[in-house]
């Protein structure tokens, strides 16, 4: 019994030492092929030189694709948005396209060496640098871009602001200066005449005394060579030497506005009128009787006088 | 007590118009020199009017007058009470004395008339016996038995009414309108001659419209309210009985001119053409009511007397006379029922607008004696 305890003993101790005996044969066989390893890649690179460079081209020709292609797509926009910078650009552009020349040649090159290969990596690496400087530039135009876009709205927006002011400023100038001033209405009145008129033995002929006078007869021209008007309307007042407004009849007076207020009209015109053309208008006014004095008959358009004559009758 | 009182009142508007009376002793002015005064004098809705005519001899039946003088004494015969009825004898009684003592106008120049409006409240509210009582004793008191006081029907009082506002010139292309308190009525001469007269009629007036928005309000007096109610009562006026009213006149075609006349034209006219104050008539367009509505609603103390003599600065002007009368209007219409005649006219103004052809649109400020003069016209000629 005592035998077979220290057989199992013996056995299992043996076996320890065999397992320890394999861990470290284990270990140093690993540390062995990890030396081993490293010379065999050394070996390699040595040994196969243009499959490892053609792949390296490979690689970097994919980069060097990616590269053109970005840089293009930005350049696009680039040109797009930047004509100002257009010198600029072309410049480095044909730094760009000499340098991606250099390195398409390099790589179009099968038996490219070790240090050609290094080159056009070296060459690759200043053009990523140039296309990485010209992004930043791009974003810095895309920028000034951007805030010329912002400024050219603004003045777009007050541009279009004072347009419009520009324009109600220009007919309220129109309108001031055709209230303001005749020169500029858009009809003139010429040839204006007031007579009296008595009646004799039922002739009528012209008077000028005022305890003679059965009416008043108004005449001038109008013309207007600015504008088309089918018709046109013109008022006529007649101010009487005490300063009221002579009027036929009430349904034929009324009022109108001027620059310098409401006025109170004798009579009023309306006639159809061709541009050009001098139209004589005529107007008779009738009262009960007729005051000594001066007679002032005055014809406006649109609320602006065009033309102003006297009467005495004594 | 209540005698008392009656006895007071009557006293008082005796001594009225006799004071009336002393005072118009000549007090007018003839503008012909050949011509005859008459006197009309007129028991209507709201009060007894007289006008005072001048004709010239030489033009009778053409009918060249000259209104001298109008004056009204306010009664409101239609409410048809003791005290109203006792009122309009009184008006009556004075103002025929008046005409008969103090303008010292022979009876037959004179003419008494009862308008179609009382004659219509007398109908529907079955009162005719008063108008008979109140003519039998304006008669008896002058012991004038065979005196003729007509009652004149609608239509003669619209066709009057023409003759007398309405110059000859324009009296075949002229539609005239009267927007009264209660109704609107009014027409125009389609046959070239006086005796054919199309009526024209509405149901609504200046007072009707105000009175169906206030029924409407439910409680919100608000000006805001009003307004939107105003809105609706027009529109329904418009829709049921303007439109067709104004198509079936058949006026559209053959009327250059509109003219309107009433309460509310009177009082536009005053407050939109204070300058105009010497003229009976005043030419208007449909923009500037609609302006003037804006200005109504928005900016109504801006029409007060003293703020409408402000923007005057015609020096011939007498500022005094006009603000006397702006004062009138703003006593006899506030601005809701400035508002709804307003409103009415311009819903009737609208029928006249069109793109193809303008009509010219008149105020016509003294409408009230219009019929009543051409009624003395028509009989001073006969």
């Amino acid at each position: 019994m005592r035998d077979a305890r220290s057989l199992i003993l013996l056995l299992v101790s043996l076996l320890l030492v065999l397992v320890s005996f394999v861990l470290i044969w284990t270990w140093g066989y690993r540390f062995y092929n990890k030396n081993d390893e490293f010379k065999v890649a050394a070996k390699l690179v040595i040994t196969d030189s243009n499959a490892m460079a053609n792949r390296i081209r490979d690689s970097l020709q994919k980069v060097y694709n990616e590269t053109l292609y970005k840089l293009d797509t930005q350049l696009d926009s680039t040109l797009l948005n930047s004509d100002s910078l257009k010198k600029q650009l072309d410049i480095k552009l044909a730094e760009f396209y000499r340098l991606s020349g250099e390195i398409t040649a390099i790589l179009n090159r099968r038996n490219n060496n070790y240090a050609d290969i290094d080159v056009a990596r070296k060459k690759i690496g200043e053009l990523q640098s140039k296309a990485d400087d010209m992004r930043d530039k791009n974003q810095v135009v895309d920028s000034e871009n951007k805030k010329l876009t912002e400024i050219l709205d603004q003045v777009q927006k007050a541009e279009k602001i004072s347009d419009k002011n520009v324009k109600q400023g220009n007919a309220e100038n129109n309108v001031a200066v055709e209230k303001n001033n005749p020169a500029y209405s858009v009809f003139t009145a010429s040839e204006m005449k007031l007579s009296a008129i008595t009646v004799n033995d039922e002739k009528e002929s012209e008077t000028f005394f005022a305890d003679q006078t059965k009416k008043l007869v108004g005449v001038f021209t109008i013309t207007n060579n600015n504008s088309q008007l089918n018709s046109a309307e013109v008022i006529v007042v007649v101010q009487q030497p005490d300063g009221r407004v002579l009027k036929n009849s009430e349904w034929e007076s009324g009022s109108f506005s001027t620059p310098e207020g409401k006025k109170i009209y004798s009579y009023k015109l309306n006639f159809n009128y061709s541009k050009g053309e001098p139209k004589r208008l005529y107007f008779s006014l009738k009262a009960d009787a007729y005051q000594k004095g001066n007679y002032t008959m005055l014809v406006y358009y649109n609320g602006t006088m065009i033309g102003k004559i006297f009467k005495t009758l004594s | 007590m209540r005698i008392c009182t009656k006895s007071f009142y009557l006293v008082i508007l005796t001594l009225l118009v006799n004071s009336l009376t002393l005072s118009a002793q000549n007090n007018y002015v003839k503008k012909f020199g050949n011509s005859v005064v008459f006197a009309g004098i007129e028991v209507g809705s709201k009060g007894v009017k007289m006008s005072l005519v001048e004709i010239e001899k030489t033009t009778l039946q053409n009918g060249s007058l000259n209104v001298m003088k109008d004056t009204t004494v306010n009664t409101d015969f239609i409410s048809f009470t003791q005290a109203t009825y006792q009122a309009t004898l009184a008006a009556l009684n004075g103002l025929y004395d008046m005409a008969l003592k103090g303008y010292s106008i022979p009876a037959n120049h004179i003419f008494t008339a009862v308008s179609s409006g009382v004659n219509i409240q007398a109908v529907k509210e079955n009162k005719l016996t008063w108008v008979d009582q109140l003519t039998n004793a304006f008669r008896f008191n002058f012991n004038e038995p065979e005196r003729k006081v007509s009652v004149i029907d609608v239509k003669e009082e619209a066709r009057l009414s023409h003759l007398g506002i309405v110059p000859d010139s324009r009296r075949y292309n002229t539609f005239l309108i009267d927007i009264g308190s209660g109704n609107t009525k009014g027409g125009y001469f389609p046959n070239d001659n006086t005796k054919d007269f199309k009526l024209f009629q509405l149901t609504w007036g200046t007072k009707s419209t105000s009175n169906a928005v206030e029924k409407r309000l439910e409680g919100d007096n608000s000006l805001d309210n009003y307004n939107k109610q105003l809105a609706r009562v027009l529109t329904g006026a418009e829709n049921s009985e303007i439109v067709y009213a104004v198509n079936e006149s058949g006026s559209y075609p053959v009327s250059d001119n509109v003219a309107f006349s009433g309460g509310i034209a009177w009082s536009l006219a005053t407050l939109m053409y204070p300058e105009l104050i010497g003229n009976s008539v005043v030419p208007v367009t449909y923009e500037e009511v609609l302006s003037f509505n804006e200005k109504l609603l928005k900016n109504h103390s801006s029409l007060s007397d003293n703020n409408i003599v402000k923007t005057l600065n015609d020096k011939t002007l007498d500022m005094d006379a006009i603000a006397k009368e702006v004062k009138r209007v703003n006593q006899v219409f506030d601005q809701r029922s400035l508002l709804a005649g307003t409103g009415l006219l311009l819903k009737i103004m609208r029928q006249f607008e069109s793109v193809y052809e303008k009509k010219s649109f008149y105020l016509v400020k003294n409408g009230a004696v219009g019929w009543i003069t051409a009624y003395v016209n028509q009989n001073s000629s006969n």
